[in-house]
């Protein structure tokens, strides 16, 4: 008897602690990304309190793994029903049929509309032939420059219309050699590897033409005997310098040792902190044209997911102006979107710089994602070899020539622009 | 016939380790061979294409001559530098001063440091602008080449480094206890007969000591052919162009960010066959110089 009751106890128990998640109607959106959410710009956080029936699942990726552990979770089917993908992964994933297009969501949606995005999001549509996902903010390459040494040398401040021209001379004017040693170099060596991209792209060359094909040639040649010239014969650029996938422990630009640098619009965040003298940023010099690179993460569903409605919301949400203003405080980076661009959001002063922000508006009505669409590592390996050209340690037609070679390797013949 | 039925407990014991070795090793192994037979990039489906993976990794021209030259160099030599170095400071934590302990812990506080951020430092100490060692050699008026970039220097520059791994730490507290372990005798001996400090290192302390530097010789081998990755990967990337780019590197690159996983598999049961024929190697040239106490 009394072993019964205790057993009869023990399941009211049990019924008592389930009945109330039975009960909760909750849905459960899972969702990836390879940055920690800010305390003080939570857009997760607001998303619940917007919608208090959607719970958001947060899973914080390691950027070094990111690529290769969604890939695996896609396959093994524990992918989140939200993936904030990368450029590389985007195509891969919507060709094996991972990830669903958002063309309906988005034409009827409210707040959302195809035009009022950068120009690059219209490309890549075209290229994969439907939207297979929402930029969450982007980056883009630009240059940075010294005002005091500007000032010092007398050279006024570089803007939109520069071209390379004005570049080699002013570089020229600002490397100062004392007893032998450069004290001040025009310009810091190319540290990551997406500037080699954009600037050859100045060149004219493709790098992923609108079918998607990785095309480099004559720009690139161009591109790197000139380059090679001015480190090595006016030695106005510095010489490469060492970087683990792109991360430059020896940053000439802030130490004050170069006078002009070209990096991502990111490091005005790490810039920020410059104290010894006023910088600013303006777009890439012209060459035969404009060019910079667009990096970002696109917000994709997950063509598995139970929960695709509830999913969009959650993406709707973060493309609205409420949560992209959170995402731009927090990663300090622009919005996708011309209208919320344009305020400005992600504009956070630094005491000495930069104040010439239109310079990232303007680079991204011209700028294209280029290399960020190939695999990294080609890419990266290609870069590897361009530094060993400037080294002195190949040959430039050499080079060019085994990066296509190397390329039709890795892609296959039909991943290669023919010549 | 007296027959006594083994017991099979024993066997039980070592069930739970077996398993997780064929699930968690073994199996990948064996999958990792059939994988090297197709060409699959993670996301489609793999495609059967026999043995062209090989074929295309050993044609004439192909950059895998070039890797193989870099990991056979880097190999030999990381592991004369490492074993040398780790008996070296083995040798000076036994001889008879004070505050051994505190030179211990000196000589291993770099093998607990985290890889990453010593490669991280070493960049910082070897940059051609701003490093330290260009620095104290401009002291001396010589002008520092650029440590990590030149093609020339930079595999050195990397072989040297292994000897702030942890792998070599492991090596130099295992050295310190088999030097403590040759009996004192054998050395009071060899006084008494006349030898000097020289004749008592070969003739004694190495013959001694002989199992555990053939232990350390192939462990030493295996890990500079398996984790230089580690130290490699974030301190030059491979580069410049090559020059740095170990097959166990290639591997990681192919797999991951070229999305090859055949043409990777394909690599990583070359770089088995390599470390199982230098292991056979090293166990039959043993018999000749290692010398176990009978």
């Amino acid at each position: 008897m009394k072993k019964r009751l205790l057993v009869g106890l023990l399941v009211l128990g049990l019924v008592c602690v389930l009945a109330p998640a039975a009960y909760s109607a909750d849905t459960t959106v899972k969702y990836a990304h390879w940055n920690a959410l800010s305390e003080e710009y939570n857009y997760v956080k607001a998303f619940e309190e917007k919608y208090p029936d959607i719970k958001i699942e947060f899973t914080l990726i390691p950027e070094a793994e990111y690529s290769q552990k969604l890939t695996t979770m896609v396959m093994a089917g524990t992918a989140p029903d939200v993936m904030c993908l990368w450029e590389c992964d985007i195509s891969r994933f919507a060709n094996g049929g991972f990830v669903d297009p958002l063309d309906d969501y988005v034409s009827e949606s409210e707040t959302l509309t195809l035009d009022d995005f950068i120009p690059a999001v219209q490309d890549l549509i075209e290229m994969q032939g439907k939207l297979y996902g929402l930029p969450w903010c982007f980056a883009t390459e630009v240059m940075y420059y010294n005002k005091d040494a500007f000032d010092k040398a007398g050279i006024p401040y570089p803007d939109e219309n520069w071209t390379w021209e004005d570049f080699e001379n002013a570089a020229k004017k600002l490397t100062v050699v004392e007893n032998g040693k450069v004290e001040q170099w025009g310009c810091d060596a190319l540290g990551f590897q997406g500037l080699w991209y954009s600037l050859i792209g100045t060149f004219g060359d493709d790098i992923v033409n609108d079918k998607g094909q990785f095309s480099i040639g004559e720009g690139a040649k161009e591109f790197l005997n000139w380059w090679y010239r001015l480190t090595n014969e006016e030695k106005v650029v510095a010489p490469p310098q060492i970087s683990t996938s792109g991360i430059i422990s020896t940053d000439l630009f802030v130490a004050g040792k170069a006078a002009m640098a070209f990096n991502g619009s990111w490091m005005v965040s790490v810039y920020r902190d410059i104290e010894n003298f006023k910088w600013d940023i303006a777009p890439i010099p012209k060459g035969v044209r404009q060019y910079s690179t667009l990096h970002t993460g696109f917000f994709t569903i997950n063509s598995a997911s139970k929960v695709k409605d509830a999913a969009w919301k959650f993406i709707e949400f973060c493309m609205s102006e409420e949560g992209q203003e959170l995402i731009n405080k927090a990663a300090n980076n622009p919005s996708a979107r011309i209208s919320i661009l344009e305020k400005g959001y992600y504009r956070v002063q630094g005491p000495m710089g930069p104040e010439n922000w239109d310079a990232i508006d303007k680079t991204a009505q011209f700028a294209q994602w280029g290399y960020v669409l190939l695999p990294s590592g080609l890419t990266f390996d290609i870069v590897k070899d361009f530094n060993a050209a400037i080294l002195g340690q190949m040959g430039i037609d050499e080079v060019v020539g085994k990066a296509i070679d190397r390329a039709k390797e890795i892609l296959g013949e039909e991943g290669v622009a023919s010549e | 016939m007296a027959f006594k039925k083994e017991s099979i407990v024993p066997y039980l014991y070592l069930l739970p380790w077996v398993i997780g070795f064929i699930l968690f090793t073994g199996g990948p192994i064996i999958a990792a061979i059939f994988i090297s037979f197709t060409k699959w990039d993670l996301l489609s489906p793999p495609v059967w294409v026999g043995l062209a993976n090989f074929t295309n990794m050993f044609r004439a021209g192909s950059e895998f001559w070039g890797i193989l030259k870099v990991t056979l160099i880097f190999m030999v030599f990381s592991v004369i530098i490492t074993m040398c170095w780790s008996l070296f400071t083995a040798l000076l934590l036994n001889q008879k001063v004070r505050g051994t302990g505190v030179f211990s812990f000196f000589y291993f506080a770099p093998a607990v440091v985290p890889l990453i951020s010593l490669t991280f430092v070493f960049q910082l100490m070897f940059s051609k602008e701003l490093g330290i060692v260009n620095y104290l050699l401009s002291l001396t008026g010589i002008e520092g080449p650029n440590w990590l970039m030149d093609s020339r220097l930079v595999l050195w520059v990397v072989t040297v480094l292994c000897i702030y791994t942890y792998f070599t730490g492991q090596m130099m507290l295992i050295f310190d206890s088999a030097l403590k372990e040759v009996p004192k005798e054998l050395y009071e001996a060899a006084e008494i007969d006349g030898a000097n400090a020289v004749d008592k290192f070969f003739k004694i302390t190495i013959p001694a000591i002989s199992p555990i530097f053939f232990f350390n010789l192939v462990t030493g081998t295996i890990n500079s052919l398996n984790t230089s990755f580690a130290l490699i990967y974030p301190l030059t990337g491979g580069g410049p162009g090559k020059a740095t780019q170990v097959m166990s590197l290639d591997i990681y690159v192919n797999a991951f960010k070229n999305f090859r996983m055949g043409y990777a598999s394909a690599e990583a049961v070359i770089l088995f066959a390599i470390t199982a024929a230098l292991s056979l190697l090293q166990f039959r040239l043993a018999k000749k110089w290692v010398y176990y106490e009978a």
